[in-house]
């Protein structure tokens, strides 16, 4: 999986700037894509690329329970969001719907990473190829049962 | 071996268990609004699948439902049909629905209390975040996406890793208890433990300050979990829980039996070993209110606004956070609290729109007149909070000081229905995120309790309550 990156430095990105409120009531995944990102940074939609990467700080996706976060970045063309952590809701959404991969990484890859470098994910091997840097991260291996989630494609594939 | 409530809940409910690997969970009730369930039923219908238990399911309409006249048809299309859907869902899958015109409407969190429908020792679920206010009568509660609500609809149970155990105790008794509320006990520890200083834990608040709450305050303590980061948070129920519940239309026929079994089974054994634990003293906590964008970047009321680098603590990030939240909010470090003033007031929310929360805010207002430049809102949580409420007078009370009385629901907590804050708008709001542009596109929010919201509304600016006679 290889993509650019579009960099948020920053904590507490909450579900509320990912997808704002009003857009709760749209049922369409394309129109929701539009609103993405619409409460932190209003350029998002213009600049968003099929098979982006964000990279963002602590406590990704905090607030909501809300599904429509993680649909409308995956219908943005976002496949992987890399942050230092995630909230639990959140995390879960992404996996459960098989939207986007959340990967946590460590402080000194997300200080290394910049704005539109491109990067190369291997899960197989946990590793995450910084290919504009010629550089080499780790990332944190899924959970057990996230890994079993991703690997069937979603909750409703999965069998244990 | 001893266990804590949390452990023995879980226990009770693990269907399937791996070794170090997730466990299936069986859910006792699982809520159902308009927001989060459509596509959970768009794919039921797609699988030719059923609602696996319809009687433990229960639906209402809160989120985007108006809070203006309800004789008149709903104006936003959009939101119109989210109901619409909701209504044809239940009807098809044959699940309980209270619609917009029934007399137990309301906030999902509220009304599934006063049904009784909320019992100790049960599994909740529902596709929203704050459904960890059940955890306030011992239940496990914890909100859900939208594709879990999918699985638990089909399956009436959800794959989970077991969470940690976290103990935090509240001592000691609160100086005043009218103007120190049981906003200000959660505010001041989210402010502590930070919005993620809870993640992978269940947290059980203890201790005196915990067990002298009303059930509706312990409701406002549980609630607000989630922006501490938990997965869940549970107080152990006792008298308080098992009068509270008595009686209401959906607890079990053999109440009097499950009293028993929730008195000798729902409680931390003695010496039972948590996680991780920390002591709260209550007589230090002050009346709290948010100044920043997330519910940890709280402050007391007789401080001032921080300089970003005395809240970051050597900590750039945090530093970086502050400063970006004081421009959005557009406040100077060094500001009095007490200084600030307001555009709104919003008494309302899963939070605080009980009944009890507009008796306290009632007492602050009667017989004032809200600041010629703010405009104030209540809104009750449920038709049946505002029917009691009525019967109280408040509504009048409310309305002669020139609050607006309208009808239940989520309204400008998420900002989805047409009550929300224009762009650079100031409220004081009994909700609970303060998340940028969560009341309204611009909306600047101030985290704070009814009573706090109510003086505020009166005097057009913070107010140290505890200086008021509300007793």
């Amino acid at each position: 999986m290889k993509g650019s990156v579009i960099k948020y430095e920053k904590d507490n990105i909450d579900t509320d700037v990912i997808l704002p409120g009003p857009y709760l009531k749209i049922h369409d995944y394309n129109e929701l894509a539009k609103h993405a990102m619409e409460g932190l940074d209003k350029d998002f939609h213009s600049k968003v690329k099929n098979g982006d990467f964000i990279v963002a700080g602590r406590n990704f996706g905090c607030g909501s329970s809300r599904e429509h976060a993680p649909i409308a970045l995956a219908y943005s063309g976002i496949k992987a969001v890399l942050a230092l952590s995630f909230a639990r809701i959140f995390y879960r959404n992404a996996v459960d719907g098989a939207f986007l991969l959340p990967i946590e990484i460590d402080e000194k890859s997300y200080k290394s990473i910049s704005d539109k470098d491109i990067l190369e994910i291997v899960t197989e091997k946990n590793e995450i190829k910084n290919l504009t840097k010629n550089q080499i991260y780790s990332m944190k291996p899924f959970p057990e049962l996230i890994g079993k989630i991703i690997a069937a494609g979603g909750l409703f594939n999965y069998k244990p | 071996m001893t266990k804590t409530l949390f452990e023995k809940i879980w226990d009770s409910h693990v269907v399937v268990e791996q070794k170090d690997g997730p466990s299936l969970l069986y859910v006792d009730r699982h809520l159902v609004h308009e927001v989060t369930s459509p596509q959970a039923f768009d794919g039921l219908r797609m699988n030719k699948r059923k609602v696996r238990r319809p009687d433990l399911t229960f639906a209402t309409v809160d989120h985007n439902v108006p809070t203006s006249d309800r004789s008149l048809p709903i104006i936003d299309q959009i939101s119109a049909k989210q109901i619409q859907v909701l209504e044809t869902n239940c009807k098809n899958f044959g699940i309980q629905l209270f619609d917009i015109h029934s007399p137990n409407q309301g906030i999902v969190h509220v009304i599934g209390p006063e049904l009784g429908i909320t019992i100790p020792g049960a599994t909740i679920v529902c596709g929203d975040s704050h459904t960890s206010t059940h955890g306030a009568f011992g239940a496990l509660a914890f909100g859900i996406g939208t594709s879990d609500v999918e699985h638990v609809l089909a399956t009436q149970c959800l794959w989970m890793d077991r969470p940690k155990t976290f103990e935090i105790r509240v001592e000691g008794k609160r100086k005043n208890v009218h103007a120190v509320t049981a906003k200000d006990i959660i505010l001041s520890i989210i402010r502590q433990m930070g919005t993620s200083g809870g993640a992978g834990t269940v947290i059980e608040y203890r201790g005196q300050a915990i067990t002298d709450l009303t059930m509706e305050q312990r409701m406002t303590v549980c609630n607000m979990s989630i922006e501490g980061g938990a997965r869940a948070g549970l107080i152990a129920p006792d008298e308080k829980t098992f009068q509270y519940l008595k009686g209401r239309q959906y607890v079990p026929k053999n109440y009097d039996e499950c009293v028993d079994y929730w008195q000798k089974n729902l409680k931390s054994d003695r010496g039972a070993d948590f996680d991780k634990s920390i002591t709260f003293h209550a007589d230090k906590i002050s009346p709290q209110v948010s100044w920043g964008t997330n519910p940890a970047m709280t402050t007391n009321v007789t401080d001032t606004v921080p300089f970003p680098e005395e809240y970051a603590k050597g900590n750039p990030d945090e530093e970086k956070a502050a400063i970006k939240a004081l421009q959005y909010m557009n406040l100077k470090p060094g500001t009095y609290i007490t200084d600030i003033s307001l555009d709104r007031v919003f008494i309302g929310s899963c939070t605080n729109s009980r009944l009890e929360d507009l008796i306290e805010a009632s007492k602050v207002i009667e017989g004032k007149k809200v600041s010629p430049k703010v405009r104030a809102m209540v809104v009750p949580g449920s038709q049946l909070v505002k029917k009691q409420a009525e019967e109280l007078g408040l509504d009048k009370i409310f309305k002669d000081a020139n609050f607006e009385w309208r009808e239940s629901g989520c309204s400008m907590c998420l900002g989805m229905n047409p009550d929300i804050l224009a762009a650079g708008e100031r409220c004081a709001s009994t909700s609970n995120r303060n998340f940028e542009g969560r009341q309204g596109a611009g909306g600047r929010t101030h985290l704070v309790s009814p009573v706090m919201a109510a003086a505020a509304a009166i005097s057009g600016h913070f107010v140290d309550v505890r200086e008021l006679d509300l007793n």
